[in-house]
């Protein structure tokens, strides 16, 4: 029985459940947005980058090298996609 | 075929390779698709028009249980696949098999939080807000029900033909599939249920 649960896999969901309770004090606690959208941007990278190394095991073939980049420039493209639509339409320059 | 066997199965040959490969290639596509949808929706989200905002229709409970089965899901899952790599086909199946109902849990919980929604008059037509909102937790949640059939297929397939270098590339496959849906749910999670309750 105790072969089927490997403790990285273990750890992940333990830490991923964690993560889930800390990103929850934004809603329980007092405090400013900015700290509350500190916590939550951090808490969700923490828990996708879980997923990734731990549960995907991005880091395991020969190819990890391209996968990484693969997914940075992803990542990369999506995050230019977001903060460039609101710099165009919300946040304007002034 | 050549078949090194010092690899788990799922990457014992070079189509093997190839195919997981490719499959993480497609995951960069959909990072990109979900990224367009979240910047719609953080570009419409205060046009809420005579309907309400999302801290008027966010419901931390369902939420969070929403969150708690696929959180299990992605680990049950990840379970299937170490049992899958010892050759454990009964657990592999077994963990596949809990992880589509945690699924199904996540579905039915996500299908009444829309009904809620309607009922309270918030539908996909009454502002922009919603239209994006439910786009964007549509999209997830279709990914979702994709997800669950494409699970059975491969459950079927394993039943049948046993682990062998094509069913346990394909179940490894669905399981970066399936993680990758819990990335996603995480973002929204966020930036969509707990920013807007504060905001």
């Amino acid at each position: 029985m105790k072969e089927l649960f490997p403790k990285q896999h273990v750890m992940g969901f333990g830490f991923s459940l964690l993560l889930t309770v800390v990103a929850l004090a934004v809603v329980k606690f007092d405090m400013s947005f900015n700290m509350a959208f500190g916590i939550l941007l951090v808490t969700a990278l923490a828990q996708a980058t879980v997923q990734l190394v731990l549960f995907m095991h991005i880091g395991e073939s020969e190819d990890k090298k391209t996968l990484y980049t693969t997914i940075l420039y992803s990542v990369f493209v999506g995050v230019v996609t977001i903060l460039g639509t609101l710099f165009a339409m919300i946040w304007g320059y002034n | 075929m050549k078949i090194d066997s010092s690899l788990p199965l799922e990457y014992s040959t070079e189509e093997n390779r190839l195919k997981i490969f490719g499959f993480w290639v497609f995951l960069g596509a959909e990072i990109v698709l979900f990224a367009t949808l979240f910047t719609v929706y953080f570009t419409l989200q205060t046009r809420t028009g005579s309907g309400p905002n999302g801290a008027e229709i966010f419901e931390l409970t369902p939420v969070l249980w929403e969150t708690f089965l696929l959180l299990t899901s992605s680990f049950t899952i990840g379970l299937g696949v170490h049992a899958m790599r010892i050759g454990n086909k009964k657990a592999m199946m077994a963990f596949f098999i809990i992880t589509l109902l945690l699924g199904l849990g996540f579905l039915g919980i996500e299908i009444d939080e829309f009904i809620t929604y309607v009922d309270e008059g918030a539908t996909i037509q009454t502002s922009a807000f919603l239209s994006a909102l439910m786009t964007l937790l549509g999209t997830h949640g279709a990914h979702v029900t994709f997800g669950f059939f494409w699970g059975v297929a491969i459950l079927i397939q394993v039943a049948g033909r046993g682990l062998n270098p094509q069913t346990a590339n394909k179940a490894f496959i669905f399981s970066l599939y399936w993680h990758f849906l819990d990335v996603v749910w995480i973002f929204i999670f966020s930036f969509v249920y707990l920013k807007g309750l504060i905001s």
